[in-house]
């Protein structure tokens, strides 16, 4: 390096940093291991503006004739259980009065709401879906939520694992889907229940759902895959 | 000062003010970061062929995998947002007459003066690469919040008629930017030098 301060110029640090810039492209993987640390650093910043940018209204929503089945690719990061419709039961517990276990036949007696949304995965494809079933804030507010519920946590078959801020659990086109584009959701698509939501990366509506739990505070697992390295508010 | 060669020169190349050079310079460290860690998001579900596509070299890859790639596009994002924002605002207030215009058409079209041409062609060049750095930030940001920013990813809808759905639209518009982008640096460096060659190359890093 410099023998003296003054060999330091400025012309040579900046030769320095074009040289570093050009050798980025080389040199990538000697940076990939910073990744996690940029992200950390970077993330909160970013999250706090994703949920400032989130309104709580709804969305537009596309036509049905604009739903793109053969778009829909289907990501699982543990093969595909087995749920048997009979003897299905949702659980809804946590900080709630009235905790919860609902039959397929107590979903479909709420209202049902069909929402015609973009889902975008984290891969980069996305996928116009009509998703229908009861809003997840109905299925909440059956179980009357305490006020200090902040956060939601969602339990899948598979033993899948998510949790979300609860005002986006409460948008009103977030759903606990039971149908797809007009027919009983598939088994590969997380049949019977799964969350879908216009405004959640894919990763975040899990699928096979089977247990709400309503909490205070984030615990150690954010999710599946946010504990793996993923961001952990996804908003669109 | 370097003296003024006798040959009719495009103008003095005097040192760029301090901010030209540290916005041009953080430009293209952030650039690389953003286009490599881009073609790591790529490569989770090529653009083109899907999960069958090619991908592209890890060599030319920033991240490792894809959470790690977005760990990099999305932290610098606001940085190369910020830069290119106040870059292009201080220029279109204290140097806008830098920037390309109607004249430097006008040149390529009726000048004859190889030497005019040439720095027609430099302006016109490196305008539009500040337009294509503000249209990769806009198609990205498209795509990082295509539900809140939904009338954004409408604009891509032009090529629902031939097929096309607005999200592909959209992602082919933001990878395209890497591969344009490298086509105006090549012709922006060679540009540069034939038009001011070392001495500009001094002003515009030192």
């Amino acid at each position: 390096m410099a023998a003296s301060p003054e060999a330091l110029s400025r012309r040579r640090s900046l030769g320095l940093l074009l040289a570093s810039g050009s050798s980025l492209l080389l040199g990538g993987c000697a940076l990939n291991r910073w990744s996690n640390a940029v992200g950390e650093a970077t993330q909160p910043l970013n999250e706090r503006i994703e949920a400032l940018l989130q309104g709580k209204g709804m969305l537009p929503e596309f036509r049905r004739n604009q739903v793109e089945p053969e778009a829909l690719l289907v990501n699982s990061f543990n093969g595909i259980p087995k749920l048997a419709p009979s003897s299905y039961r949702l659980v809804v517990n946590g900080m709630v009065r009235r905790p919860l276990s609902l039959d397929l036949a107590a979903l479909a007696a709420l209202p049902q709401r069909e929402c015609v949304i973009r889902h975008v995965c984290v891969e980069g494809w996305a996928a116009i879906v009509a998703w229908s079933g009861p809003r997840l804030a109905d299925v909440l507010a059956l179980a009357g939520p305490s006020p200090l519920g902040a956060y939601l946590a969602i339990r899948s078959a598979d033993q899948y694992f998510e949790t979300w801020d609860l005002a986006s659990a409460l948008h009103p086109q977030t759903l606990l889907a039971t149908h797809m584009n007009g027919a009983p959701l598939p088994v590969a698509n997380g049949a019977p229940v799964r969350l879908a939501s216009p405004i959640k990366l894919g990763y975040k509506q899990s699928k096979w759902v089977i247990e709400l739990e309503l909490m205070t505070s984030l615990g150690d697992r954010l999710g599946t895959w946010e504990d793996k390295g993923y961001e952990w508010f996804a908003g669109l | 000062m370097i003296a003024t060669p006798a040959a009719p020169a495009p103008g003095p190349i005097g040192p760029s003010p301090l901010w030209t050079r540290a916005f041009h310079g953080f430009n293209l460290l952030v650039l690389l970061l953003m286009a490599a860690s881009g073609l790591e998001i790529y490569n989770a579900n090529p653009v083109f062929g899907g999960r069958e596509g090619v991908t592209v070299p890890e060599l030319f890859t920033l991240g490792g995998w894809l959470a790690g790639g977005r760990d990099w596009h999305f932290a610098v994002m606001g940085l190369y947002a910020a830069n290119l924002g106040l870059w292009i605002g201080l220029l279109l207030r204290r140097r806008h007459r830098r920037l390309a215009g109607t004249g430097d058409l006008a040149t390529l079209r009726g000048s004859v003066h190889p030497p005019r041409r040439r720095l027609a062609s430099h302006r016109i060049t490196y305008t539009l690469m500040l337009i294509l750095l503000a249209f990769s930030l806009l198609s990205g940001l498209a795509m990082y919040k295509p539900a809140q920013l939904w009338w954004l990813v409408s604009l891509f809808a032009f090529a629902e008629p031939a097929g096309f759905s607005s999200w592909q639209t959209l992602r082919v518009c933001h990878l395209a930017t890497i591969p344009a982008i490298a086509m105006l640096l090549v012709a922006h460096v060679v540009l540069s030098l034939r038009v001011g060659g070392l001495r500009l190359l001094r002003a515009m890093v030192l």
